[in-house]
């Protein structure tokens, strides 16, 4: 093969490989401008979190509602987390120390509360939840019209680590307050 | 291809640029991180409010409460709606009990003397029962006498049981003890349990010596019932005769207020029953049995004989007879207080409960309404003279230990009767006092109880509301201080001395009480699980059964052929001044002087607070020369004397001298201690000759005036009292024609 015959292949190659990349990225970054990234490469998964903390154990197998931590999801603005004194309601005075749990790491995950002295220590958690600063969203009208959390969160209760499974992009805002006949003047969420 | 020095610096000076460009699109740590702190912060906090029902004892009524509480504290007391006596109101002493929670100078944990009159010294609880234990297992039963203030429901059930198991007599305390009236309840009606006094359907009320809606017995009630009386729908206006030898509450309340020489009240009544019953005006079966069938039995008591010695004239007496017999609807005589506090006591009551017979009104709607006792647990002040003897029996040797729950000694008690000697005498006081009061600051040992938030019990209501009733008291907040209640040392100590009660702690011993109630099945509750029934009760704070009443009306007792006349002590030329004690509107006898809400509650006649007086009439002041906040000295014909500032008042009688009673303190907290003079210690000490109960409304006192001078603290006189313009001026109340009593 001469060099003008492989340049002839080679041309179309690259200029198909380039095209696929770019149309690749392209798809990947509108995708994720526009949406949520692909869940691909490990994109679509939720952060790891300082502590383990597994949502199935306490929800579903537990059966503790969310507002029990989530305490002020239904009166104010933000949800909130719980402090860890409230984790020590129960996991303290070693009635709940992660020892008789099949799993293997809740004693250690557990630990992670704790300092060497014994002392609780503060957890700062990866937020997986977000929207822009110029969106303001307000949990408590949601609960009190009677949306799940499970409607913007998904199947939490059943998620070893917790992960975004909506986009919570604006038209994904505006569709469901169109469904729910709830208002959708500009100034509802950016204010 | 090489790379010059140009490329590389244009290179490197690009992606630097890049790097700082695009750091600037992350969203910064602070926004995706969010932090669970480790103690629960302001934004976490709800600040929503719980209303917790319970009871309280409050003075010798009982009122259903409900307590606001927030984050763990107790805020704001209500009466609780659905409570039978109180329904939904309360007083300003169940309102000031929050304080006794909160008090700066509440007893923190259990305390032990060194050695005698030395320091107090912190302790433990194990420590401190241990002591207990000791003390008690060491002691002879017989020579240890337990002191407490009234005590009605578990806690009575408790304690009666902690003194017979171990084998220790038990007493309670009240300066101003309700014995004669028990008494006369009994010996006119033949019950145990106090009655009702049914105010809201009554239509006619003659009321001798009872401020029933001032201090007397349980106020909240009876107001609620007065409201009734004289407002309520679809009924007339009720007519109210308060028959005193002070211008109270009641008598400011009521349509003709009448003043009797003090002790006189029986004779009144009686003359007003010869004038029903020789006149014909009432039930003919009362009137025989009342005179056992002599109708000149009480001719003694004919208006023109005993009218001088009443203080009013005939005729006023014979119309106030026909007022009584012939008013329309329902009339009621009510009597107690001050009318009852004379060495003739028992006979005074008796006289004057006697008249509800003759005009139908014994257990009946409007009228005296007997309550069930079967079920009723109380331990009640005893009568004076049991606490002289049991003084003596300290004195003496024959009781070395005393144990002490609220009950004053130093204070209630006269200083003539020389307690203080008498307490230091004992080998060893036990106090279960929540506060420092002028008894458990002689103690040894300290074992300080709960107040009424933060305990376990129960009440059966004496007055009740004539059905059985049984009101729970349960914690609201958890204990504030190291304390303990005292039912549940008392429970401890019986087990560790071998007397193990059938309940392990307080909250048992109500659970037990509350498992008979609901095996019942009636009542305000009924469920159909015990659990179910305990907390439905404990919400709605008590359980009570209107069907469970007493019928049938007792046959009426002879009256008295011969009148029994109060012994006054003091020659009234030497002593011309009736004293005339009375309780103060919110430190009562003194068991709230500690609790600053409860001092700074105006007594409603003259608005003073915080403070001793002696209300005198305009014209005895002036013929005494003393002027308003002039101090005086008030001296008896025991020896005795205090000091108290003079409120001149145009309603006060001439003849008398009304101080209240409830200041004097030396201890029992800053709010408390070296306050005011206790009148109690100018007292006579004489007794109702029936049941041996303090007569103190009996004694004389003279006047002396002093060079001091103090303002009386008083809301009367801050903004200056105005006529509007055009408007009349209505006096406050005048004399009836013939009546000379205070004029």
């Amino acid at each position: 093969m001469n060099n003008n015959t492989l340049i002839k292949v080679m041309v179309p190659v690259v200029g198909l490989s380039v095209a696929l990349v770019v149309a690749v990225v392209g798809y990947f970054v509108l995708q994720s401008w526009w949406s949520s990234p692909p869940a691909v490469l490990g994109f679509g998964d939720g952060p790891t979190q300082p502590i383990a903390f597994p949502h199935t154990t306490h929800v579903t197998e537990a059966g503790i509602d969310c507002q029990f931590c989530h305490r002020k999801v239904s009166t104010d603005e933000a949800a909130t987390v719980p402090a860890v004194a409230q984790c020590l309601f129960c996991h303290d005075f070693g009635k709940i120390d992660g020892t008789r749990s099949d799993s293997d790491t809740a004693a250690v995950e557990l630990a992670k509360l704790f300092d060497e002295g014994g002392n609780p220590q503060p957890v700062n958690w990866i937020r997986v939840h977000r929207v822009p600063d110029h969106v303001q969203f307000v949990h408590a009208p949601h609960i009190q019209n009677g949306v799940s959390c499970t409607t913007c969160h998904g199947d939490v209760a059943n998620m070893e680590v917790v992960e975004q499974v909506r986009n919570l992009k604006m038209r994904d805002c505006v569709d469901c307050h169109r469904d729910n006949n709830a208002p959708t003047d500009c100034t509802t969420c950016h204010y | 291809m090489g790379l010059t020095r140009r490329q590389f610096l244009k290179w490197a000076g690009v992606t630097g640029v890049g790097a700082v460009v695009f750091n600037g699109c992350r969203v910064p740590d602070h926004e995706i991180q969010v932090q669970s702190p480790v103690e629960l912060p302001e934004d976490l906090v709800t600040g929503r409010d719980n209303y917790y029902a319970t009871v309280a004892q409050v003075g010798a009524g009982s009122e259903g409460l409900l307590v606001r509480v927030m984050e763990g504290r107790a805020k704001k007391v209500e009466g609780n709606p659905d409570y039978p006596l109180n329904t939904g109101k309360h007083h300003i002493r169940a309102e000031a009990m929050l304080q006794a929670t909160y008090h700066p100078d509440r007893i923190k944990s259990p305390m032990v003397r060194i050695a005698k009159g030395g320091p107090f010294r912190a302790i433990g609880w194990p420590d401190a029962l241990d002591r207990l234990t000791k003390i008690l297992a060491d002691a002879d039963p017989a020579s240890v006498l337990i002191a407490t203030a009234p005590v009605r429901g578990k806690l009575a059930d408790v304690i009666k049981r902690f003194a017979k198991d171990y084998g220790a007599p038990s007493l309670g305390f009240d300066p101003i003890d309700q014995t004669i009236l028990r008494t006369a309840i009994k010996k006119i009606y033949n019950q145990d349990a106090l009655p009702d006094f049914d105010i809201a359907r009554a239509d006619f009320i003659m009321s001798f010596g009872a401020d029933f809606l001032g201090t007397w017995i349980d106020p909240t009630h009876f107001m609620r019932g007065y409201g009734e009386f004289r407002q309520g729908e679809g009924r007339e206006r009720g007519h109210l005769v308060q028959v005193d030898s002070r211008y109270s509450v009641t008598a400011a309340a009521a349509d003709d207020w009448i003043y009797v020489h003090p002790g006189a009240e029986g004779l009144l009544a009686l003359a007003i029953a010869h004038v029903i019953i020789k006149e014909g005006l009432g039930d003919a079966n009362a009137a025989r049995a009342l005179t056992g069938g002599d109708i000149n039995r009480l001719s003694r008591y004919q208006p023109s004989n005993v009218a001088t010695e009443i203080g009013m004239s005939p005729t006023a007496i014979t119309d106030l007879a026909h007022r009584f017999a012939g008013a329309h609807g329902r009339a009621l005589a009510i009597g107690g207080g001050s009318a009852g506090a004379h060495t003739n006591g028992v006979f005074n009551l008796t006289a004057i409960y006697a008249l509800n017979y003759l005009v139908g009104s014994v257990n009946v709607p409007g009228g005296v309404v007997f309550n069930p006792a079967d079920h009723q647990s109380q331990i009640t002040g005893a009568p004076v003279r049991d606490w002289k003897a049991a003084l003596d029996a300290m004195r003496s040797g024959g009781t070395k230990v005393l144990l002490v729950r609220d009950a004053n000694l130093v204070h209630g008690l006269s200083a003539q009767l020389k307690v203080t000697e008498a307490l230091d005498n004992l080998d060893t006081i036990v106090s279960f006092s929540s506060f420092l009061d002028d008894t458990t600051a002689r103690a040894d040992l300290i074992l300080p109880g709960h107040t009424p938030f933060e305990e376990w019990g129960s009440d059966t209501p004496d007055v009740g509301p004539g059905y059985r009733t049984v009101a729970f008291q349960q914690p609201v907040i958890n204990r504030f201080r190291d304390t303990m209640a005292f039912g549940d040392v008392l429970i401890r100590a019986a087990a560790e001395l071998g007397n193990a009660m059938p309940w392990g702690s307080m909250r048992d011993a109500v659970r037990a009480e509350a498992r008979e109630l609901h095996r019942t099945n009636r009542g305000s509750v009924t469920q159909p699980t015990f659990e179910e029934f305990w907390k439905r009760s404990l919400e709605r704070g008590g359980w009570w059964d209107q069907g469970d009443t007493v019928s049938g009306t007792p046959i009426p007792p002879t009256l008295p052929r011969t009148p029994e006349r109060a012994q006054i002590v003091g020659n009234p030329n030497s002593f011309p001044l009736h004293l005339v004690p009375f309780e103060g509107h919110g430190i009562g006898v003194g068991q709230y002087a500690h609790l600053p809400w409860a001092q700074s509650v105006p007594d409603p006649l003259t608005t003073v607070v915080w403070s001793t007086w002696v209300e005198l009439n305009p014209k005895t002041a002036e013929h005494l020369k003393v002027k308003q906040d002039d101090v005086v000295t008030l001296e008896s014909a025991l020896g005795g004397f205090i000091s108290v500032p003079v409120y001149v008042n145009p309603a006060t009688p001439p003849a008398v001298a009304a101080v209240p009673i409830g200041q004097g303190h030396e201890q029992f907290t800053t709010y408390a201690a070296g306050r005011g003079s206790n009148v109690l210690d100018i007292v006579a000490q004489t007794e109702d000759t029936d049941t041996g109960s303090l007569a103190w409304a009996g004694t004389r006192v003279r006047l002396t005036k002093t060079n001091v001078r103090v303002g009386l603290p008083k809301l009367e006189g801050i903004e200056e009292a105005r006529q509007l313009p055009g408007e009349p001026v209505i006096e406050v109340f005048k004399l009836g024609e013939g009546d000379r009593g205070h004029s």
